[in-house]
């Protein structure tokens, strides 16, 4: 295993080198990085799994002669779990990548994007397998640094220069809460190296428990995106190329939930008072509702996603909740489920909102605008690309057979469980969160109805969606690699399960695999058969039988086939794509119904016939939501800073006597307590 | 009898079963309509009449539509029946019980409305995209109220799965006998069944005005044996909704062994319950007007609270 | 007919539900006359739960309590209100000070606060009607929620009424009805209080032509 940690950062380290090396030709710069960067995603897929299989950690050290710090890295199970999710993610990116990168050809540098991409995946597989806290700082760090200058690829536009400089703010803030976090293990341990962490000198008092808590949950939740830190998202994940935001909303987001179970179940050595589990619980909820609300009023598709991924996390962090809550009372075998449900998620995640940013990539690709409004009809023209946006789409809605569907029934059993607790409280608030979980699978449901039916059926509405064209080759195997995964993921929990039990079995200290799988691993059921099973391969099946009964009926009934074919009826008059709903019009009864939260504005302006007052020449409709979290958060902090900036600008008068004053009075100063 | 062979054979018999008291549901629920309308009506077999000449016809297609249009009536077909196979209906002996719970009941159902709701907005008429719109903000407001519902009963059982709870209610095993939350998770159901099954108050099934019409709505483009296989589909998720209700608060009657004596009551009994059913629905379908679409979520809004009393009531109420 | 202590205290349970159903129709209704009858409904299960306390415990006093409020509440109140209504020629609330759907959630609310707060008690009452007291305390806060959310004077006459259907069926829980003297006291307060509300409901709508109560804020300048 060493040999392939090795042969990975060698991969990734010629991607970051050789695409300089060949001036003046995009197209092979563009090749080179993303076969470097391919090559390395499979040997990360290769160590991932050897290290998930692997009866021991692997552990490995290089000692730098910076104090504190050492080049440690550690492959446990929940390390090599996420090296495998990066790496699938990074395949699928890089070999889309090859034929992507066409679009940037003369405008960027092709080299830099593929050698940043390198870095970047780089980066976020060391912080996953960083075994030394100053280690994973600096690896964090380059990850938030590579991910900047990928967001601002196309720096000479205005609203991706605000969002990469929104997105840096952001996750630095989130970075020194992090830091703040570490200092404070740091402070009872001794030493950065996390078997210190683990077993610290002395164990913390209850107060500091309780600080690294809330400041990782904080710093590591804004690079996750909880609401409601979660603002520079929909504003960075859309301006980044799309092989890059599905990188971003893939992995990236989750390397920070990597950070927090590694914090709270490793770290903190699973002891925690039930409101933790709690306020998790309560953020991921909150996440997960508003999440897909301000998702549904997204017409411009990469927002909608990045929206969407807020969403998702919100649904790991409700699963992970529940488990510590459960781990709190000492049921640690519904703790271990619903840390396995939060960590299925993820993976899932993982694959189809990479899935769905490669898609909305490919149709960018073609049409050249992200405008939804804008599309139509793109089925006909992009059938591949259809046919995987839609089954990323059934996917994030958590329909069966795919993935979506076995994450979601796992967190929705492990809240079902919670008629175990004792306390009532608990007892009613876990349900209620069920039910709000209900709300939000199927307001995404309803979403991404809206996305896939507006930009693939029916006409097209512009010229761009009348000319567009099917992807490259390349761009299409990337999205089918995932696609594949999607469908293999959801048939095949029974191979999943038994994988993810290696993790949370140390993390909570119980293997629930037997108790989890029934029917030699046909079937799930937590708890017991009786209480609840499902059985996604027999409901696939259910599925293909129903519909090939259904087309046997209709030949018993009917039989041969003729169709005839004819236009749709448009009141007789001949059916254009202005006729068709728009994106806005089919969210409108949602937007309706939960005005409270979204607070509309409308405006509605009309322009009439000169010669007449009842016939309108043209109208001009908008309406916009409320950005609450900008207007009541976000500007009063921003505004409180800027004030005192202000004052201190008094310092910077300009004046250079001033500075030699300054620098003059320091050293006096200085002087006199050296005496 | 080997237990795969005997599997099968349930299988299949709840397979016909369902298929064919469908149809005989609706024609029920539009013959108390018209006798409350003083008129005839037709017979209550005449849905089987109808499906057998839309089968023969020759489908007319949209050329603005894809793939999606073609395939959506199959897997609407699929999904329904697959939910309805997941519920007891003359026999708790179900042998797919193991494939599915609540959860798999509910996103089997939304697997449905997903592909029908893209085969609204794919004839690119308005029509279609306005059902299909409508059909959105109605089934968000329905998921919630029917899992916490199911879930409330569930508790009481102490299962999800369907065929567990109605068993062991049905043999008084395990349940509390305190009926207030059984009350409240029934009116929450059948609220939420009147919604999805698109009956009045929710939705007018006989009416094709675009002011009023939701299911039919994303439907008015299909023909032939399409349009066959949607309506067929439509009988089949009521005829599960109603079977859900009969079965979880009345269980009485529906047989728990196999032997073929309780199969044979336990039929007759089923097919009697949701008879009654479907001519509770077509009375209420006479009482009330059809309601507009906003204030569909005010009534939504209170299957969801009675749900969530339901729950509260049962852990309240028990201690 | 000898009805074992279980069952009767399921039946008192199953009619307080009724009761607190016909609550959450009241908050989720938008025709006043619909309020009224729902009121009227109310009141009879109110009546229902107090003949079936004082069967079940013997009380012959709860009786005449029970047959009191029917008189007055099933009969007398509700057609007074009719009245009212038709003559004001309003039907119906158009605008809500909260809607309904929130005014639903809030009432959810309300009814687990008010078993969460009478959790403590709950062990110390009589066995027969210990959870109708949680349901009683649910009862009035709704009702007062009803006169906070609504904005026509007939509708806040019926939250008020609400009201007090609750603190009748508290009585009956916790102490198996009140003293004769002080529930007749009741009735007759409550009569007049229909009835003035019912004078000045007229005098609101000859002043203001409307029975709007926000219009009252006019009356301090």
């Amino acid at each position: 295993m060493h040999i392939l940690l090795i042969a990975l950062c060698l991969c990734y380290a010629l991607g970051l080198v050789l695409p300089f090396c060949v001036p003046r030709k995009p197209q092979t710069q563009g090749i080179v990085g993303s076969v470097c960067a391919c090559a390395a995603s499979l040997i990360g897929i290769t160590l991932g799994l050897s290290g998930l299989l692997a009866s021991e950690p692997m552990t490995a050290i290089v000692a730098s002669p910076i104090p504190l710090l050492a080049f440690a890295v550690r492959l446990d199970p929940l390390a090599s779990f996420f090296v495998l999710t990066i790496s699938l993610a990074g395949l699928a990116a890089s070999i889309y990548a090859m034929g992507y990168l066409k679009e940037f050809h003369g405008r960027v540098s092709v080299a830099a994007l593929a050698a940043l991409t390198n870095g970047f995946l780089l980066s976020m597989t060391l912080v996953v397998i960083a075994d030394n806290g100053f280690f994973f700082l600096i690896a964090w760090e380059l990850m938030s640094l590579a991910s900047y200058f990928l967001v601002v690829t196309e720096h000479e536009k205005a609203d991706v220069r605000y969002a990469g400089f929104f997105y840096l703010v952001m996750t630095h803030v989130g970075t020194a809460f992090v830091i703040f976090t570490y200092l404070i293990l740091f402070q009872s341990a001794g030493s950065f190296s996390f078997d210190a962490f683990r077993h610290p000198g002395q164990s913390l008092p209850e107060g500091m428990r309780t600080l690294v808590f809330l400041a990782a949950l904080i710093g590591f939740g804004t690079k996750a995106g909880i609401v409601p830190l979660h603002v520079w998202l929909p504003y960075a994940h859309p301006a980044a190329p799309s092989h890059i935001s599905a990188l971003m909303s893939g992995v990236m987001i989750k390397t920070a939930i990597y950070a927090l179970i590694r914090v709270y179940f490793d770290f903190l050595g699973g002891q925690f008072p039930w409101w933790w589990g709690f306020l998790v619980l309560l953020v991921g909820t909150l996440s997960a509702i508003l999440g897909v609300m301000y998702a549904l009023m997204e017409h411009d598709l990469k927002r909608l996603l990045a929206f969407h991924s807020v969403e998702n996390i919100g649904i790991i962090l409700l699963g992970i909740g529940a488990g510590m809550i459960f781990q709190t009372y000492g049921l640690k075998e519904f703790a271990a489920l619903g840390l396995l449900a939060g960590l299925y998620h993820t993976i899932n995640h993982a694959m189809f909102k990479a899935l769905l940013f490669l898609g909305a990539g490919s149709l960018v690709y073609a049409t050249h605008t992200r405008n939804m409004e804008e599309y139509g009809g793109l089925l006909r023209r992009m059938p591949w690309t259809g046919l995987f946006f839609l089954i990323g789409a059934v996917s994030i809605s958590a329909l069966p057979p795919t993935n979506g569907f076995v994450s979601e029934w796992l967190v929705f059993q492990t809240l079902f469980l919670s008629f175990q607790f004792p306390d009532l409280f608990l007892k009613l608030m876990l349900p209620i969160a069920a039910a709000i979980l209900a709300l939000t699978g199927v307001l995404a449901l309803a979403c991404f109805a809206k996305a896939f039916g507006i930009s693939f059926l029916a006409l097209p509405r512009s010229a761009h969606a009348r000319h567009a064209e099917e992807v490259p080759v390349a761009m299409r195997i990337g999205m089918g690699i995932l696609a594949l995964l999607c469908v293999g993921l959801g048939l095949a929990p029974m191979i999943v399960v038994p994988l993810l039990d290696r993790i949370t079995g140390p993390l909570t200290g119980v293997s629930i695999s037997d108790k989890v799988l029934a029917l030699d691993g046909w079937a799930l059921a937590p708890v017991n058969m009786e209480f609840s099973s499902v059985s996604p391969p027999m409901l696939a099946a259910m599925l293909i039988l129903g519909g090939l009964l259904g087309l046997a009926l209709a030949f018993l009934f009917g039989g041969h086939l003729v169709k005839r074919y004819y236009k749709t009826w448009g009141c007789g008059i001949n059916l254009s794509p202005r006729m068709e709903y728009t994106a806005t019009g089919f969210v409108q009864p949602i937007k309706r119904v939960f005005s409270t939260i979204y607070q509309p504005t409308i405006k509605l302006e009309t322009e009439f016939l000169q010669e007449s007052r009842y016939f309108a020449k043209q109208r001009k409709f908008e309406f916009h939501i409320e950005p609450v979290f900008e207007k009541y958060l976000y500007d009063p902090v921003v505004h409180i800073f800027m004030r005192i900036a202000d004052r201190l600008r008094i310092l910077q008068a300009g004046s250079l006597h001033l500075y030699l004053a300054y620098i003059f009075v320091t050293l006096v100063v200085l002087l006199l307590f050296a005496v | 009898m080997s237990p795969i062979i005997q599997s099968l054979l349930l299988v299949t018999a709840q397979v016909i079963v369902l298929l064919t008291v469908s149809p005989f549901l609706v024609g029920l629920i539009r013959k108390v309509k018209a006798r409350f309308q003083c008129r005839q009506g037709a017979s209550v077999f005449q849905p089987y009449a109808d499906l057998a000449k839309l089968f023969r016809k020759q489908p007319v297609i949209s050329t603005t539509t894809s793939w999606i249009f073609t395939a959506t009536p199959y897997i609407l077909f699929a999904s329904t029946l697959s939910a309805g196979l997941l519920v007891p209906t003359f026999t708790t002996q179900t042998p797919l019980n193991f494939a599915g719970n609540i959860i798999a009941l509910v996103y089997l159902l939304a697997l449905g409305t997903f592909f029908l709701i893209l085969a609204g907005l794919d004839a690119g008429s308005a029509f279609g995209g306005m059902g299909s719109s409508r059909e959105a903000i109605i089934a968000s407001l329905t998921e919630p109220a029917m899992i916490l519902s199911i879930f409330a009963i569930a508790l009481t059982a102490g299962s999800t799965n369907l065929s567990t709870i109605v068993h062991k209610t049905a043999l008084l095993e395990g349940i509390a006998t305190d009926p207030s939350p059984h009350l409240m998770a029934l009116a929450a159901l059948f609220i939420v069944a009147l919604a999805e099954t698109g009956r009045v108050p929710v939705d007018n099934p006989a009416t094709h005005l675009e002011l009023t019409m939701i299911h039919e709505a994303m439907v008015l483009e299909y023909s032939g044996r399409y349009l066959a296989l949607i309506e067929w589909a439509a009988g089949l998720k009521l005829a599960v909704f109603l079977s859900l209700i009969a079965n979880v608060f009345a269980p009485w009657g529906i047989a728990t062994t196999l032997a073929p004596t309780t199969m044979g009551i336990g039929l007759v009994v089923y097919v009697v319950k949701i008879a009654g059913l479907a001519v509770l629905i077509g009375v209420i379908e006479c009482m009330f007007a059809k309601l507009r679409l906003f204030r569909v979520t005010d009534l939504l809004g209170v299957a969801f609270i009675l749900a969530l009393l339901g729950l509260l009531f049962f852990y309240i109420l028990r201690s | 007919m000898q009805i074992s202590p279980h069952t009767g205290s399921q039946l008192v349970d199953l009619c307080s539900a009724l009761l607190l159903l016909t609550c959450f129709a009241i908050v989720a209704q938008r025709r006043l006359s619909a309020c009224v009858d729902l009121f009227a409904l109310q009141s009879a299960f109110l009546v229902l739960t107090a003949a079936l306390v004082a069967f079940l415990t013997g009380n012959p006093h709860i009786y005449i309590a029970a047959g009191l409020t029917g008189l007055i509440k099933v009969i007398i109140i509700p057609r007074v209100l009719k009245k009212v209504i038709e003559r004001l020629n309003v039907k119906r609330e158009l605008v809500m000070n909260i809607n309904v759907p929130a005014g639903l959630l809030i009432c959810g609310a309300l009814v687990m606060l008010a078993f969460f707060i009478t959790q403590p008690i709950i062990p110390l009452g009589f066995l027969l009607t210990r959870d109708s007291l949680a349901i009683a305390l649910a009862i009035v806060l709704i009702g007062f929620f009803t006169m906070i959310a609504r904005q026509k004077a007939v509708t806040q006459l019926v939250g008020f009424l609400v009201m007090e259907n609750g603190l009748f069926l508290g009585a009956t829980a916790a102490t198996y009805g009140m003293p004769l003297i002080v529930e007749l006291g009741v009735f007759f307060d409550v009569l007049i209080a229909a009835l003035i509300a019912g004078i000045y409901t007229n005098r609101l709508q000859d002043a203001f032509d409307s029975v709007d109560t926000t219009h009252l804020t006019v009356l301090k300048e």
